[in-house]
C-alpha cells in the first residue's frame, strides 16, 4: 500500500471563469450582442431603420411573439414543450371578441375571461401529461388542433369578428407620453433597484460577500439607461406604446418569478433532474401544471393583444391551423434567447432578445426590399447559429473533472 | 443493546417479474454505523429507497421510534429525521451548492413576495456546515455540474446532515471517490455516529471502508437477508463469501 500515492484533491478556483458565467447568469450576453450587431447592420442598410417611427413598429410587431415566448419559457425550463400556445392565443382572442361583440360583456372582464381560459387550457394539458405520462409535444399538438377546431366553431358565419370601435382596439393603440411615461420608467427602475438592494442588504447583514457596485449600481444603471433611452427615442413619436409597456411589465414580473422565487428554483430543478426534485419533496406535477397555466395565460393575452392591434379576429388568429409562423417564431424566440429545449437552462430575459432578433430580421430585411423567403432562411440560420453558440459555451463550462 | 430507531420487518418489493426484495428485515440503532453489502442487483439501493419513502414496499412493516410508518413519502420521511444520500446523488447540475443543499426546503420571504428565496441565511448556514465538515474549498455559487466527483459527493452528504437528522442513509458514497476522499467520508460517518445518529452505508469496499468504519455488516443476496456480522469479529473473505453465496446464511452478530 505504501506505493499507492493518492493524488491531492484538486481544488477548483473559487472565482468562476467567464465561460462558466456565460453559461449561467450572463447567458443572455451573446444574444444581446447579436441583437446589437443586427441593429448596426440594418442601420447601415436602410436610412429608415433607426427612425423612431420604424423602431416603434418593430417593437410593437415583436410584442405578441415576445409575450407568447415569455410564457413558453416557463414550460421549456421544466423540460416540457407546449405546441398549443399559438392555438390557445387564437381561441382566447376569438372568445374575448365573441363576448364583447355578441354579449356586450365589459372589455376588462372579457379580457380576464380570455386569459383565464388560456390558463385553464394550459393547466388541463399539463394535468393530462402528468397524469398519463404522455410526452407533452404529442398532447399539446393534439390540443392545438382541437383548439383550431373550437376557434372555427366560435367564429360567426362571416368567419370574423370586427373589433373596430368596440373599445378593444384601445389596448394596442394607446400611447403613454410625457410625465406619465417618465413616472412609469421611474417606478420600474425603482422596483428593480429595490429588489437588488434587498439582496445586497441581506447578504451584508449575514456577513457574506456583497458588492454594491456590481450587484446594485451597475445593473440598475443599465436597466435605467435602457428604459430612459427607449422613452426618449419614442417620445418624439407618440410616446410609449401600450403593448410595449405591457410586455416590459410582464417581462419584469416573469423574471422575478423565475429567478427570485422558490417556484422559479423548482422550475430549474425539475428541468435538470426531475427525479432529484421529486425526492427533495417538490411536487413536480403541480409545478409543471402551474408552468403550463402561465404559458397558456400569456399566450391568451398575446392573442388578445394581437386582436386589438389588427382590429379583429378571424380564422387566421393564432397563426391559423397548426399555429403556423406564430408558433414557430414563439418557440424560436425562446430558443434563440438561450432557453434549452431539454430543460433547466436559459433565462427569462432570453424571450425578449429572441423576439427582438426575429422582429429585427423581419423588419430590417423588409426595409431592404428582400423577399419573404430570404427572411425565413435568415431566421432559420440564426436559430441554428444561436443554439450552436449556446452549446459551445455549455461544453466549455461543463464538468471540471 | 440500544433500541433500534428504525426497523424494517419482512419488506417485499417486486418490479414486475424482478424480485428486488423478499422478506427483508433490518434494524438501525442510534450511534451505530451499519454496512449494507451485497452483489450488484442484490437489492441494496431498493431497500434504501423504501426507507427513504421513494419506493412503496409491496408488503412489510416500517417502524420508526417504535411507531408504524404508513404511506411514507420522501417528504414525510425526511420530516421524521431520516435523510438519504442516493447513489446518483440526486443533485441538480444547473443549480449551485447552496440551492442544492436547500432544495425543497428553501427559506423564503412572506407570500406577498411570491415566496422569494432569502438566500443569504441559507448561504450562511451552508458555509457553517461545510466548515464543520472541513469542506471550505467548495464554492457556494458555482453550479455543481461544474464540480469534481468528490465535491459533488460531499455536497450530497452535507445536504443530508444540514437538518440535524436522526438517521442518515448513504448509498455507495465512496464508489466514485479517490482513496483519500473515501477516508474522509469514513471519518465523517463515524463522526455522525458518535453524535448519536444511526447511519447506514452501502459500500463494495469491504476490506477497507466497511471493516474500518462500521459496527455491523448486513448482507443482502438476491433480495434476501443473507447474513449479519459484527464488523470486529469477521474477515473480509467471510463477508464476500456470504455475499456471493459460498456459505449458508449465518448470523454472528448475536
Ligand atoms: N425502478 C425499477 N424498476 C425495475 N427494476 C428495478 C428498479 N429498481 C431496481 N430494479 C431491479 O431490482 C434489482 C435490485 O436493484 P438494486 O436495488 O439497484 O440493487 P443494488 O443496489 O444492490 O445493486 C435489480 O435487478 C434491478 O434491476
Ligand atoms: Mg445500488
Amino acid at each position: 500500500m505504501a506505493n499507492t500515492a493518492t493524488a491531492p484533491e484538486i481544488t477548483l478556483p473559487a472565482r468562476r471563469g467567464l465561460t462558466e458565467r456565460l453559461g449561467n447568469e450572463l447567458r443572455f450576453v451573446p444574444v444581446a450582442l447579436g441583437l446589437v450587431a443586427l441593429l448596426i447592420f440594418f442601420s447601415f442598410q436602410s436610412d429608415v431603420f433607426l427612425t423612431s417611427r420604424n423602431l416603434n413598429n418593430l417593437l410593437i410587431q415583436s410584442t405578441v411573439t415576445g409575450i407568447i415566448a415569455l410564457g413558453l419559457v416557463f414550460v421549456l425550463l421544466t423540460g416540457e414543450i407546449d405546441l398549443s400556445v399559438a392555438a390557445t392565443s387564437g381561441v382566447a382572442a376569438v372568445f374575448m371578441a365573441k363576448m364583447v361583440v355578441d354579449t356586450g360583456l365589459p372589455i376588462p372582464l372579457a379580457i380576464l375571461l380570455g386569459v383565464g381560459i388560456g390558463m385553464l387550457i394550459g393547466a388541463s394539458s399539463a394535468r393530462w401529461i402528468t397524469l398519463i405520462g404522455v410526452p407533452s409535444f404529442v398532447v399539446t399538438l393534439g390540443v392545438g388542433l382541437l383548439l383550431n377546431g373550437v376557434q372555427l366553431l366560435l367564429l360567426p358565419n362571416t368567419g370574423r369578428y370586427n373589433l373596430l370601435n368596440t373599445g378593444v382596439e384601445k389596448l394596442a393603440a394607446t400611447y403613454v407620453s410625457g410625465p406619465a411615461a417618465w413616472a412609469l420608467v421611474l417606478v420600474a427602475s425603482t422596483l428593480f433597484a429595490l429588489i437588488r438592494l434587498t439582496t445586497f442588504r441581506s447578504r451584508r447583514s449575514a456577513g457574506l460577500p456583497a458588492s454594491l457596485g456590481g450587484g446594485v449600481i451597475l445593473p440598475v444603471a443599465i436597466v435605467g439607461v435602457v428604459l430612459i433611452a427607449l422613452l426618449m427615442f419614442l417620445e418624439n413619436q407618440r410616446g410609449l406604446p401600450m403593448p410595449v409597456i405591457l410586455f416590459i411589465g410582464l417581462l419584469g414580473v416573469m423574471c422575478y418569478i423565475a429567478h427570485e422565487t422558490r417556484f422559479g428554483t423548482y422550475l430549474y430543478a425539475i428541468g435538470d433532474n426531475a427525479e432529484a426534485a421529486r425526492r427533495a419533496g417538490i411536487k413536480v406535477d403541480r409545478i409543471k401544471i402551474t408552468a403550463f397555466a402561465i404559458a397558456g395565460g400569456m399566450a391568451a393575452f398575446g392573442g388578445i393583444l394581437s386582436a386589438s392591434r389588427i382590429l379583429g379576429v378571424s380564422v387566421s388568429s393564432g397563426g391559423g391551423v397548426g399555429g403556423g409562423a406564430l408558433l414557430l417564431e414563439s418557440i424560436a424566440a425562446a430558443v434563440i434567447g438561450g432557453v434549452s429545449l431539454f430543460g433547466g437552462r436559459g433565462m427569462v430575459i432570453g424571450a425578449l432578445f429572441g423576439a427582438l432578433i426575429i422582429g429585427t430580421v423581419s423588419n430590417g430585411l423588409n426595409l431592404m426590399g428582400v423577399a419573404n423567403e430570404a427572411r425565413l432562411i435568415v431566421t432559420g440560420l440564426l436559430l441554428v447559429l444561436a443554439v450552436s453558440i449556446d452549446r459551445g459555451i455549455e461544453k466549455l463550462a461543463g464538468p471540471a473533472g | 443493546m440500544t433500541e433500534p430507531i428504525l426497523r424494517l420487518r419482512g419488506i417485499t418489493k417486486h418490479f414486475g417479474p424482478v424480485k428486488a426484495l423478499t422478506d427483508v428485515s433490518l434494524d438501525l440503532e442510534p450511534g451505530k454505523v451499519v454496512a449494507l453489502v451485497g452483489d450488484n442487483g442484490a437489492g441494496k439501493s431498493t431497500l434504501v429507497k423504501v426507507m427513504a419513502g421513494a419506493h412503496r414496499p409491496d408488503s412489510g412493516e416500517y417502524l420508526f421510534e417504535g411507531h408504524k410508518v404508513e404511506g411514507a413519502t420522501p417528504a414525510s420521511v425526511s420530516d421524521m429525521g431520516v435523510q438519504t444520500v442516493y447513489q446518483d446523488l440526486a443533485l441538480c447540475n444547473n443549480l449551485d451548492a447552496v440551492q442544492n443543499l436547500f432544495l425543497g426546503r428553501e427559506m423564503t420571504g412572506p407570500w406577498w413576495t411570491g415566496f422569494r428565496v432569502t438566500r443569504a441565511h441559507a448561504e450562511k448556514k451552508a458555509k457553517d456546515v461545510l466548515r464543520r465538515m472541513r469542506l471550505d474549498s467548495i464554492s457556494l455559487s458555482r453550479n455543481v455540474g461544474a464540480m469534481s466527483g468528490g465535491q459533488r459527493q460531499n455536497i450530497a452528504i452535507a445536504r443530508s446532515i444540514l437538518w440535524e437528522p436522526k438517521v442518515v442513509l448513504l448509498d455507495e458514497p465512496t464508489a466514485a471517490l479517490s482513496h483519500s476522499a473515501s477516508e474522509q467520508v469514513g471519518n465523517l460517518v463515524r463522526e455522525l455516529a458518535s453524535h448519536g445518529l444511526a447511519v447506514l452505508v452501502i459500500s463494495h469496499d469491504i476490506h477497507h471502508f466497511v471493516l474500518d468504519n462500521t459496527d455491523r455488516i448486513e448482507v443482502l443476496r438476491l433480495g434476501r437477508n443473507a447474513g449479519s456480522f459484527n464488523s470486529r469479529d469477521v474477515t473480509g473473505e467471510q463477508v464476500v463469501n456470504v455475499m456471493v453465496g459460498g456459505n449458508e446464511a449465518v448470523n454472528m452478530a448475536g
